[in-house]
């Protein structure tokens, strides 16, 4: 590069009025263009670009306080509006979901707390949020008997977890739940690390009653050729990241197991490359495998994604307007009766 | 807040995990057995275990009971 490419564009400054709507913000931070701000309205104009690309499945990666810190509603209503594609979630995720689902509740609390008191009176804590046992406990009952229907119905049959999910989104009745607006919109749920969050010792509850003959099965491995059938039938691939381990890990994995590498990625977290581990890995690192292609739009947001997200969100939706409608690749398959 | 009660409940026992707090506990044992899980914190039964972290569930049980008590006297 000659010495005048590093200096195309000027840092221009912020400008704040009383009436800036999100986007116009976001306008803003684009033209600083700097720090965490330049970062921000990159990752929204890479989702604007998802979102307005014909032939573009968007994987949504979530993993963890999502649900807990407030951001359920957000999910549910990308899902309604077909503003994602594919949900790839830790377990706990959907758990923090069902227990909403069921009629529980997460509480502000703090995080300078005395958590052996906590303890004593069975509450939980997420950082600064609350939970209360029984709304765990309740869940517990419901879907140990819900798991019990779903294994008779199975009769011995294991499921994919984007069937486990898809079925218990069935037996769901809240409209707010992500669980139940998948199962309405058709969009999977995956959940490669299942047994890792209560689901699992729900599963251990029902599976140890006394006499239990149909114990449900779920495996994890049938998730893989369906979720990289998605990726490979997909003329274009993008991810947006909550946070990152093994739901990250298996958009990743899928898009190089298919050959195609990511097209678009944003990733919020605040994890670091150092450790090696993939959640603070970097994208740049992703191209060296294959899992992103190198030419990707891409941008890592290093922030807390309940600040981050919600904005994204309400950035890119406020520049589609209230008519714009999406049709997705995914749609226009299943409605061609070609998925698989 | 102490619970240092040595008497035998369903809220001091191992199986226990909070239902509706403080009077009713969730019993795994009972839910394995097909029996009603749900029961009374100041109840036991012959599969008690003691619990090897305390917590407030009987103490706050009979608190309640007690001013339950003091209420109808």
């Amino acid at each position: 590069m000659d010495r005048k490419d590093y200096l195309k564009e000027p840092v221009n400054h912020i400008k704040i009025n009383g009436t800036l709507t999100v986007d116009q913000l976001m306008q803003q931070f684009k033209n600083s263009g700097s720090l965490g701000a330049g970062r921000l309205a990159a990752a929204c104009d890479i989702y604007e670009k998802m979102l307005r690309e014909k032939d573009c499945t968007i994987f949504l990666a979530l993993s963890g306080a999502v649900v807990p810190a407030g951001m359920r509603t957000i999910v549910t209503d990308l899902i309604r509006k077909h503003l994602v594609d594919v949900i790839v979630s830790t377990g706990a995720c959907m758990v923090h979901d069902a227990i909403e689902a069921v009629g529980g509740h997460h509480y502000k609390g703090g995080w300078a707390v005395n958590d052996a008191e906590l303890y004593k009176y069975h509450l939980f804590r997420i950082y600064d949020i609350f939970v209360p046992e029984e709304d765990y406990i309740r869940l517990d009952f419901k879907f140990s008997e819900m798991y019990a229907d779903i294994a008779k119905q199975r009769n011995g049959e294991s499921l994919a977890s984007d069937e486990f999910t898809h079925e218990i989104g069935k037996r769901l009745t809240d409209k707010n739940s992500i669980l139940r607006a998948a199962y309405e919109e058709n969009v999977p749920i995956f959940l490669p690390a299942v047994r890792d969050s209560e689901f699992g010792f729900i599963h251990w509850l029902h599976a140890s009653q006394k006499d239990q003959k149909n114990v449900l099965l779920v495996d994890a491995f049938k998730d893989v050729p369906t979720v990289c059938g998605i990726c490979a039938r997909s003329p274009k691939n993008g991810m947006i990241v909550i946070g990152g381990g093994v739901p990250r890990n298996t958009i990743q994995s899928s898009a190089l197991a298919s050959k195609k590498g990511l097209d678009y990625a944003v990733v919020i977290t605040l994890d670091r490359p150092e450790t090696g581990g993939l959640s603070g890995s970097t994208l740049e690192e992703t191209v060296s495998w294959g899992k992103m292609k190198g030419s990707a739009d891409h941008v890592m947001v290093i922030g807390e994604a309940l600040m981050v997200f919600p904005f994204l969100v309400a950035s890119a939706t406020e520049r589609l307007g209230p008519d714009f409608k999406r049709n997705s690749f995914l749609q226009r398959e299943k409605h061609a009766g070609k998925a698989n | 807040m102490e619970n240092n009660n040595e008497e035998k409940f369903c809220g001091n026992c191992d199986s226990h995990n909070c239902f509706d707090y403080p009077t009713k506990v969730f019993c795994s044992t009972r839910y394995w057995h097909h029996q009603n899980p749900i029961v009374d914190t100041l109840w036991h039964c012959e599969s008690y275990n003691r619990v090897s972290q305390e917590c407030y569930c009987v103490s706050e049980a009979l608190k309640q009971k007690n001013s339950g008590k003091a209420a109808e006297s």
